[in-house]
């Protein structure tokens, strides 16, 4: 393998990559996209990269807030259990570890409209966190009486001595605290994690934007953030070694997911709101965009009513991973034509001559019960019907399992590199997560170890890449040893906060896990490198939103501060859409359509562009970093001629050189070198 | 009446004088005004208007807004109205009967075409799809007639994708608004669907303790800029809203028959019962959980502790409420500008400060008198102060220095009675007769937009056009030769503005917090302390006044020339 595979390696991502398009979940289905503070945005886990004893988990609530967003800012409700599950023991359905979040509201000063005013805080949120270690049947509180940090209201509200005279950093810091079982925690509000263009992906797919540039849609948005940082010795399996016997040890895995539920019984009277009743689970989440983007509308306010151990016994949600509407859009048999944004993105149709993992068609069903399969995960004798239910059912080998039951360190769930040729045979192990004890859950192998977050090798395709690695770097390919690999430790496997899991999911949905295992694309010739056209495609697909609008935390709780309601992130510009001067055109039919110019430069933080525009046009302004990368639309609308005055906020951006590149209908004008210093 | 030289005098100051209209306190009229509305989007009220139509001036168009700052690309299940939900605007004709004359009361139902995909518009099926009943009650809310059934509210515009292309609804989404404005068998022209945020608002700086404009030569933003929200827009000939018996013909520009006053509401029912696997059941009575008249009033008048009670009555429960009276008397914001209370907090208001010492005489900071010292005296016998005219209702009592200007202008209207005239024709007294400019008096109730439907209209291409609404009347009254060289009544350009009804241009966060800061008291002639007898009432206070600009003037893109008015929606696809 290994010089073959150089390129193509890329490729071949494993089978960790996995499914479908898009945001997380936000207002992911009709109900709760009515019901903000009990939304249940995204779910991360992973092995803290600065205390490896520990795993941390976040889970993100009420999508979409607008820094901005006042006098009554956002943050979690009252009357709502919030809850982050812990499942370790596949012997027993349910939960083995739950901690429990509720809330209480005070106002410290009935009197204002403000939020905050002279120290005290309205609509203050104090949380008690509960922890329960026997499956929900008693809760005990670690935390009580705590409270969240304020919005981030802005200046005057947060530092001056008007409002709470300290750092919105001070303010965090005073809220990370330790439980009295020695979790560390963090409860309040943050920069939302996710990224992703909602925008051009809800428009049928247009990821990337195929007319037009790609837009982080949750940039300058906010969440409200549950992090807790538990020892791994909490959290793994009763019973497991004290030190995990390797580094892919299956009692090392965890299942977690998140959820928020509501009493039954609403009960309104004038200006008042009453809750009784049983408790109802009105949101959840495990996998990123599970909700989003494989179950359909009809079912997903179903998906939000139960538990991953109600989908043991479901069969009506199964179809959804078995056959995935995705996958139409990535199939020429299908709408592969309807959607142009992912043409790089077609699934096996008849791979290695035999396969068509086609919606409705058999994947690998044909090889039921036969001598190739005899040992394998699919064969019945090792996990029963679980990987191969049924004909019709292709997905049942690939996204099922990553979204179902973990993926086990089992043939044929290995790499490639060292099955001469053939899937089924035994390769390189790289994953196991394997926790088929329920349904949608994030499920992490804790015995991973860590990669850095400032290691070169560190990545956001997280498994994939290291599936890539494994393929083609000689460090990793040369064998097929078990050996850690950067990147095992990433999405699929648990989920960072870097991980792209959109790209991640669109190019599994494509089948590049079915590749990685050696079950390569239809333009594979035998004999032929695997790196074929349609491989490359693949790989190179992307989604054109890469990364977060704000940079992690190298420590807990790693989410970045939430973007503050006076800051760039608050509303646009006014003068922007102020009216043009009137000017005196002496500008001749030679002279070019826009003419820009900047002042201060250098400058620390902003720079102000003067814009002056001979014609109505549509215009881009766009300003990217010395390594190509766009940090900022400035404009991009049509405008009436005139002159235009547009600031440019680079605060969050490091110091160096800016390139401010002004389009219009699509055309060069011109390019202005900025200088950022410190 | 002396008018040239007073004309003279003012020429530069007028900009300052003006009405008395003008409202009271600040802010991004009312997206997440309180608590319990901010966790309920759909039914959340986030502004109403009511004015007369430019290009159809016999009819009144009126506009409520609801689901603030609606994410453009907030997919998939991108914002609708809401099922379960009674929307409604309501309209008041007759100070004699508490209670509304005509109601219009809107439900809305969502339809999934294709429930086996994620996606909202796919191959010409639409998910969410919303539709709308429109049910007119003319008695009160006592019986109720259908006038729309079936009404189609746009979908999302969520990108060219969608709408456009062959794979969406292969339509332009102008087409779609257009085939979506619907003619009621009763008269009415309707559009229910979604918008661009016509509001505009420095959200970020004015809620971080009132940094507005924003100070240290930082950039206001508009925090509504780009956002959409759900509008219910209903144009109605001016005969249907006249109360019963009035004759169709005014008797002048400020008839009082011609009076309305408008508020929209929505309402759930009490109990919600959550079912398992899914979905939820609405039962029992309906509660009203979000209101609105007069923009802002309960994002900035109404302190915390009140606001969620206010959404839940009706301007007609206030003429018994006296809880509430207070926070008009005193407005907190006022706080903010008087140096004897909290002025040095607010540098932005710097510019804004109230008479303490209006004519050597009145005090209208928080807890003074104002022009009580006045009661009962020969002074104000006569005038609209006079117990003999209209009771107590504006000098209610000793410390309640507000109770002649904000609180009529939010609560009972504004009388074309002295002193609310234009200090043009007054001779230097402000209890005199003087210019007419507004009559709105309406005193039914509490907080509602109330509207003269007799005043004519300000064409919006008009060079006179301007968003100061009526305060831009009081100017040119004051200053402007052609209206400010008589006391008699005359249309003066923007007196179909805010406060008099309010237009989608008006700039009503600047208009209400330079009322706060007592231009309309100026208006009528009580000068800022500065002013000194005999000398120029254009002082330096008053300038300040005048001058003050919150940073965000206007609206993010430009409103239609015909209903609805509105701007259409931002694309999913389009904002940055």
């Amino acid at each position: 393998m290994k010089i073959i595979f150089k390129q193509l390696l890329i490729l071949c991502a494993m089978l960790g990559g996995m499914q479908l398009a898009q945001a997380s979940s936000h207002r992911e289905a009709p109900l709760i996209a009515d019901d903000p503070l009990a939304d249940n945005v995204d779910v991360y886990a992973f092995r803290s990269p600065d205390r490896p004893n520990t795993v941390t988990l976040i889970a993100t609530y009420v999508p979409l807030q607008l820094p901005q967003g006042g006098p009554n800012y956002y943050s979690f409700g009252e009357n709502i259990r919030y809850e982050i599950h812990i499942d370790n023991n596949p012997a027993k359905p349910g939960d083995e570890l739950i901690y429990r979040v509720e809330f209480k509201t005070v106002n410290e000063d009935p009197t204002t409209f403000f939020n905050i005013r002279l120290g005290k805080r309205n609509l203050k949120m104090v949380y008690t966190l509960y922890r329960s270690d026997n499956g929900g049947q008693s809760f005990v509180p670690i935390i009580q009486n705590r409270a969240v940090p304020p919005t981030n209201i802005g200046e005057r509200s947060i530092n001056s001595s008007l409002g709470l005279g300290k750092t919105y950093q001070q303010l965090v810091n005073e809220s990370t605290l330790y439980a009295s079982t020695g979790e560390q925690v963090y409860i309040g509000p943050s920069d939302d994690p996710f990224f992703v263009d909602l925008g051009g992906i809800f428009d049928l797919g247009d990821a990337p934007r195929q007319n037009g540039l790609s837009r982080d849609g949750l940039a300058c948005m906010n969440v409200s953030t549950i992090a807790i940082q538990v020892p791994i010795s909490y959290l793994r399996k009763k019973g497991a070694a004290a030190s995990p016997v390797n580094i892919l040890d299956p009692n090392y895995v965890i299942g977690v997911w998140a959820s928020a539920s509501r009493q039954k019984v609403r009960t309104l009277s004038p200006g008042k709101e009453k809750y009784s009743g049983e408790w109802v689970q009105v949101s959840r989440l495990g996998m990123p965009l599970t909700n989003e983007a494989v179950i359909p509308i009809g079912y997903k306010d179903y998906w939000n009513s139960i538990t991953p151990y109600d989908e043991l016994a479901d069969t009506q949600l199964d179809g959804f991973f078995y056959n995935p509407e995705l996958a139409l859009y990535m199939d020429d048999s299908q709408f592969g034509g309807a959607v142009p944004g992912f043409a790089k993105l077609r699934i096996q149709r008849n791979s290695l001559g035999a396969f068509d993992f086609g919606n409705g068609k058999n994947g690998l069903f044909g090889l039921k019960g036969s001598a190739a399969v005899a040992g394998t995960a699919l064969d019945d004798a090792i996990f029963g019907t679980l990987l191969l239910p049924g004909p019709g059912k292709p997905r049942s080998v690939d996204l099922w399992p990553i979204f179902h039951t973990g993926v086990p360190n089992v043939r044929p769930y290995q790499l490639a590199t060292g099955k001469n040729g053939n899937p089924l045979a035994a390769g390189k192990p790289f994953i196991n997560n394997f926790l088929p004890n329920g349904g949608d859950m994030l499920r992490l192998n804790m015995a991973v170890p860590v990669t850095p977050r400032n290691d070169p090798n560190f990545s956001s395709l997280g498994i994939v890449q290291a599936a890539v690695l494994g393929l083609t770097d000689p460090n990793y390919a040369s064998n097929a040893n078990l050996q850690f690999i950067p990147n095992m430790d990433g999405f699929p496997n648990g989920r960072r906060l870097e991980d792209d899991v959109t790209r991640i999911e669109l190019q599994a949905v494509s089948g590049v896990a079915l590749a990685a295992i050696g079950l390569w694309y239809d333009d594979y010739t035998p004999g032929g490198s695997p790196v074929t056209q349609k491989l490359l495609n693949v790989i190179t697909y992307t989604t054109g939103v890469e990364k977060n609008d704000a940079t992690f935390k190298n420590r807990f709780p790693y989410v970045a501060l939430p973007w503050a309601g006076d800051g760039v992130c608050g509303g646009k510009v006014a003068s922007i859409n102020a009216q043009p001067e009137e000017r005196s055109s002496t500008v001749g039919l030679q002279a070019p359509q826009a003419v820009m110019s900047n002042f201060p430069n250098p400058f620390q933080s902003s720079t102000t562009l003067n814009l002056h525009l001979a014609s109505a046009a549509k215009v881009q302004v766009l300003v990217y970093d010395n390594s190509g990368r766009l940090v900022n639309t400035v404009v991009n609308a049509q405008k009436d001629a005139g002159d235009y005055q547009m600031q440019v906020e680079l605060t969050q951006q490091p110091a160096g050189t800016y390139y401010a590149v002004v389009l219009t209908d699509g055309k060069l004008m011109q390019t202005l070198k900025l200088s950022k210093t410190n | 009446m002396n008018l040239p030289k007073f004309a003279a005098a003012t020429k530069t100051m007028l900009l300052v004088v003006f009405g008395l209209l003008l409202g009271l306190n600040l802010r991004a009229s009312s997206h997440r005004e309180a608590p319990l509305i901010a966790n309920d989007p759909l039914a959340d009220n986030t502004d109403v208007y009511a004015f007369r139509s430019p290009d159809n001036p016999n009819t009144i168009t009126i506009i409520a807004n609801y689901i603030p700052a609606e994410l453009p690309h907030g997919g998939p299940n991108y914002n609708t109205f809401g099922e379960n939900i009674r929307y409604e605007i309501h309209i008041d004709n007759n100070p004699a009967k508490v209670g509304d004359e005509i109601t219009y009361r809107f439900t809305f139902s969502r339809v999934n075409q294709d429930p086996s995909t994620f996606f909202n518009i796919r191959l010409g099926q639409r998910n969410l799809r919303t539709t709308y009943t429109c049910e007119r009650s003319i008695d009160g809310g006592l019986s109720w007639q259908t006038i729309i059934t079936n009404g189609e509210v746009p979908p999302p515009n969520i990108g060219p994708r969608s709408i456009g292309s062959g794979v969406g609804l292969g339509s332009d989404y102008e087409t779609l608004i257009e085939s979506a404005i619907l003619s009621s068998s009763t008269g009415e022209k309707l559009y229910c669907g979604p918008a661009d945020d016509p509001f505009f608002v420095d959200l970020g700086g004015v809620f971080d303790l009132g940094n507005l404009p924003r100070q240290g030569g930082a950039a206001s933003r508009d925090g509504l800029a780009q956002y959409n929200v759900h509008s219910i827009c209903l144009q109605i000939p001016i005969a249907t809203l006249l109360r019963a018996g009035v004759n169709p013909a005014p008797t002048g520009i400020l008839d009082g028959n011609f009076v309305i006053g408008i508020w929209a509401s929505s309402s759930r029912k009490s109990t919600r019962t959550l079912k398992t696997g899914g979905g939820y059941d609405d039962g029992g009575t309906w509660v009203q959980v979000s209101r609105l008249g007069m923009p802002l009033t309960n994002e900035v008048v109404i302190p915390i502790g009140y606001k969620d009670y206010w959404n839940s009555i009706t301007p007609y429960d206030e003429l018994a409420d006296t809880v509430l009276d207070p926070f008009f008397y005193n407005p907190e914001l006022a706080l903010y500008m008087d140096d004897s209370k909290f002025g040095g907090a607010i540098p932005a208001f710097k510019p804004l400060r109230i008479q303490r010492k209006s004519l050597g005489a009145f005090n209208f900071a928080n807890g003074n008198d104002g022009l009580y010292g006045l009661k009962g005296s020969a002074a104000v016998a006569g005038t609209a102060l006079d117990d003999a005219i209209f009771g107590k209702l504006l000098l209610p009592g000793a410390g309640k220095p507000r109770s002649v200007d904000l609180w009529p202008i939010f609560h009972t209207g504004v009388p074309n009675f002295p002193p609310y005239q234009l200090a043009t024709g007054k001779n230097g007294n402000p209890l005199a007769a003087g210019k007419p400019f507004i009559n709105n008096f309406l005193p039914n109730g509490g907080d509602m937009l109330r509207l003269n439907m007799a005043t004519p209209v300000t064409q919006r291409n008009d060079p006179a056009f301007s968003s100061l609404g009526i305060v831009q009347a009081a100017v040119l009254g004051l200053t402007d030769p052609t209206y400010a060289s008589s006391a008699a009544l005359q249309f003066i350009p923007n007196m179909d503005g805010f406060p008099n009804g309010r237009r989608l241009e008006d700039d009503v966060t600047r208009i209400e917090l330079q009322a706060v800061g007592g231009v309309a008291l100026a208006a009528i002639g009580l000068w800022y302390d500065d002013y000194t007898p005999g000398g120029s009432p254009v002082t330096q206070n008053l300038l300040n006044v005048i001058t003050y600009n919150t940073g965000v003037s206007k609206n993010d893109k430009p409103f239609k020339p015909a209903f609805p008015y509105v701007a259409t929606p931002w694309a999913g696809t389009e904002t940055n």
